[in-house]
């Protein structure tokens, strides 16, 4: 609503410009014609020519005092009828129009969440399921693997990201059984909540390095594998011989190229009957720690995330 | 009834609204004094730790200045130490241990032994009890909020603080015998129970320490005592000799019929020797 | 509005110019001067002392994430920059770590006083039920802002927390898997903990601190209960006769001596 002080184009003032927009047109001009300057001696023409016919209109109008504030005289409404005809309908119900526009408004703003939230949801929550490729990893020449002994082996599972992706497997030949080498690899992590599991002998200082996998040959094989975080303790197959741990320790696949052994994917276990090379290896899918796998609680995990 | 007991309060609560108005204070000045004094105690506090982290930590600190570059990081200062070695994934001599307000969550971990259990510390009882936190509102619809006339209240209070304070405490203590941590201990055995000089019995004592004795025997105040497996401070006394020790070493079920003890068999003929050697030598302590 | 008279209108003007244009300097009176019951206690200083520790931590927060460099490589040397070659780095470090601790201690000493207090009865329950979930944000926020520095207890301290998530029924695996980033702690984990830290929680935590003062204020604090006079036990009557302690002389209405 206007002030009281603000002028309108009345008989007393009849100076003041009265509404138009011939002041925008010469805007663009004026705009035009700076642009041009920097861009293209064409667009300075064209914004000149605008400008100035724009400017000329826009000047007529205040000398004159006239313009668009002359609005047409409209005959009032009379009460009878006669006199100016209506000139809009009656007023009809609005129902159905407010309650599209309600539809149409909670409509489209759930379109628009949806297509800014999902694509962001799934970025946060995907690349962590997709299936992370791990390939092999070669943990050196067999000849480092001197039969019945175990050797603490710590590799990285993914060279690019660094030291982060740095595990340990505790590696036992076994021996060759019907022409096929037999290797115990026991993963480190503790099968209650992760920990890193200590083996219970004297680990020597010494260590031999093949690239970037540290070997280090324990000269006593350990009597088992003990957890300093809740006390679990396995065996040397990895069963698990007292405390919280839900199952034995993981362990890994492996392939033998070249004289040299590699390990592949690891999978969890839930128990080892036997021991070494003739050892029955009941396995199951890799498993998050604290996992059962096999008993009534196994049904407490019934589908695995991929990993 | 309900609509009284509902209503009544709604009218306690307005008579709680006129009260503070009549004769309530206005909170500047008069409460808000005393909360920026207690805010100021903190902030003092938290400076003060910060302080004392910093500057009991061994390294050399010059002078007053507010540089000074500690030496000694990894020397415990009477806070702690200010940082530990960096993250090694493929550790196999490191003992985790959560920040301290944790710990009454870590003993419980501790306590749940049995592998059936586990989910009831893991997440059971965590979770029932922040749930009866969050509808203790709905539980206590008494009005009564003098102390002692809530006895149900106040037993609870009092034992929910006293269970978290024993748990953090035990959490805080907690050990496990561990190779590293014991082989820290051998010189302190061979001093009390006087077998320095035996070259065998100390070098008995260090296998002693890492191949997992300790988890399930107990020798001066460490290991494990409620396995049922019996001290051996003062097995040595009972001079049964090396070669009884030998022989049980290599299979315990032999000598001790039912004895749950592994066989130690595979430590071979030289370290079965030294085995028994400190076990023969430990005859108490002196 | 009058244009400003005298010199004092005239110095205030600008907070009147506010005023009128937005009503916070209203709020913020209103806020300062309101009634609170006049026998509060020392043990209800306790909330506001726990609002300077977490704005303690937002401080120092924010001045350690200008040096802190949130990646496996190097983070641990930025800790280790921080404390030791930046002046007063230490200082800053320490504040905001032993602030974390005083800000749990705080949280559960302010829980333990509404507890004995009564304060979670009508009409305070939903206050109560937000400041549980303060509670449970705030030790998340230790738990995820622990792995930060990255030396060996981060790292195998939030193996553990990350494992114990992942052993709930059901979804555990799930929950596990996307905290971690991936089947093992790596440097998603890092940098995904670090925006939970730095932004996720601490945006909960100002939202929720803003609900629970919104309700401090509305609903007003409650008297110790046992208190002689509790704001809520109606208006107190002075005795007709004065109490007689028996060391002054009775008021002269013609009563005797006595003592």
């Amino acid at each position: 609503m206007p002030l009281e002080t603000d002028l309108e184009p009345s008989r007393e003032h009849p100076h003041v410009p009265g509404p138009s927009l011939w002041p925008a047109g010469f805007a663009v001009g004026v705009v035009a014609l700076l642009v041009g300057i920097v861009v293209n001696w064409v667009i300075v023409g064209i914004g000149a020519v605008i400008a100035a016919a724009f400017g000329f209109l826009w000047a007529r109008d205040v000398a004159r005092g006239r313009g668009l504030a002359d609005a047409p005289e409209v005959e009032p409404e009379r009460r009878d009828g006669r006199g100016a005809p209506k000139t809009h309908e009656a007023p009809r119900t609005t129902y159905g129009r407010s309650a599209f526009l309600e539809i149409g408004t909670l409509g489209i703003g759930g379109l628009i969440g949806g297509l800014v939230t999902l694509p962001a949801l799934g970025f946060m929550l995907m690349p962590a399921f997709l299936k992370q490729k791990s390939g092999a990893h070669d943990l050196g020449p067999l000849t480092d693997y001197p039969e019945g002994e175990f050797v603490v082996a710590t590799f990285m599972t993914n060279p690019a990201q660094g030291e982060v992706s740095r595990r340990t497997a505790f590696v036992r030949n076994n021996g060759v059984v019907n022409n096929v080498p037999s290797f115990t690899i026991i993963s480190n992590h503790c099968a209650h909540l992760g920990c890193p599991v200590q083996p219970l002998t004297a680990v020597p200082p010494q260590h031999k390095l093949y690239r970037d996998v540290t070997l280090i040959p324990l000269p006593t094989p350990p009597s088992g594998f003990s957890c300093p975080c809740h006390g679990g303790a396995y065996d040397t197959e990895g069963n698990r011989t007292g405390g919280p741990p839900v199952r034995a320790l993981d362990r890994y696949l492996f392939s033998i190229r070249n004289e040299h052994l590699f390990l592949e994917a690891p999978y969890s276990v839930s128990h080892v009957d036997g021991v070494g090379a003739s050892a029955r290896i009941h396995k199951y899918t890799f498993s998050f720690p604290g996992e059962h796998l096999d008993g009534p609680e196994s049904w407490l995990y019934p589908i695995q995330p991929p990993h | 009834m309900a609509e009284d007991r509902l209503a009544q309060r709604e009218r306690v609560f307005q008579q709680y609204k006129r009260d503070v108005k009549e004769r309530g204070k206005p909170f500047y000045p008069y409460a808000m004094f005393h909360d920026t004094l207690m805010s100021f105690v903190v902030a003092v506090v938290i400076i003060g730790l910060a302080v004392i982290w910093k500057w009991t930590t061994p390294g050399h600190h010059t002078g007053f200045n507010l540089f000074g570059t500690t030496d000694h990081p990894d020397q415990a200062g009477w806070l702690g130490k200010l940082y530990d070695e960096p993250a090694d994934p493929g550790t196999i001599s490191f003992v985790p241990r959560p920040d301290w307000y944790f710990y009454f969550l870590f003993y419980l971990l501790r306590i749940f032994k049995w592998p059936d259990s586990v989910i009831l510390g893991t997440v059971g009882i965590p979770t029932i009890a922040l749930v009866l936190l969050i509808a203790l509102p709905f539980i206590d619809l008494r009005s009564e909020r003098r102390p002692l006339h809530r006895p149900v209240a106040m037993v609870a209070g009092i034992l929910a603080i006293l269970s978290m304070g024993i748990l953090t405490y035990k959490g805080a203590t907690a050990q496990e015998s561990l190779p590293t941590e014991n082989l820290t201990r051998v010189p302190g055995w061979a001093q009390k129970e006087g077998f320095t000089a035996n070259k065998q019995a100390v070098a008995g004592a260090k296998l002693f320490a890492v191949v997992g004795c300790l988890n399930c025997h107990t020798y001066l105040g460490t290991g494990n005592h409620n396995l049922g497996a019996p001290d051996l401070s003062a097995e040595g006394a009972k001079r049964k000799g090396v070669a009884f020790q030998i022989a049980h070493l290599k299979c315990p079920s032999c000598v001790t019929k039912g004895s749950p003890m592994p066989s130690f068999a595979n430590e071979g003929a030289e370290n079965l020797n030294a085995l028994a050697a400190f076990v023969e030598a430990s005859q108490g302590p002196k | 509005m009058a244009a400003p008279s005298s010199r004092y209108e005239r110095i205030l003007y600008p907070v009147d110019w506010l005023e009128e244009r937005s009503g916070l300097v209203g709020g913020v009176k209103y806020f300062l001067f309101r009634k609170v019951p006049g026998d509060t206690n020392w043990f209800q200083t306790l909330g506001s002392a726990t609002l300077t520790a977490f704005l303690i931590q937002a401080v120092t927060g924010v001045i350690l994430a200008m040096y802190y460099k949130p990646d496996p490589q190097n983070a641990y040397p930025s800790i280790v920059h921080i404390t030791n070659d930046l002046w007063a780095g230490w200082l800053v470090r320490g504040m905001h770590r032993w602030g974390a601790s005083v800000f749990i201690i705080l949280m559960f000493l302010h829980m333990g006083r509404v507890f004995l207090f009564g304060a979670y009865k009508y009409p305070r329950e939903l206050n109560w039920i937000i400041g549980v979930l303060l509670l449970a944000l705030g030790l998340a926020e230790g738990f995820t802002g622990y792995l930060l520095p990255w030396d060996q207890t981060s790292y195998w301290a939030t193996t553990v927390g990350i494992n114990i998530n992942g052993s709930a029924p059901f979804l555990g695996p799930f929950l596990a898997q996307f905290l971690q980033g991936g089947t093992f702690i790596n440097a998603d984990t890092l940098s995904r903990f670090y925006a939970i830290h730095m932004l996720l929680l601490p945006g909960a935590i100002f939202a929720l601190i803003g609900l629970h003062l919104y309700l401090v204020i509305r609903l007003g604090v409650t008297s110790p209960p046992w208190s002689k006079h509790p704001a809520g036990s109606g208006p107190v009557t002075p005795p007709a006769v004065p109490p007689r302690t028996g060391l002054t002389e009775p008021t002269p209405r013609g009563g005797s001596v006595r003592g």
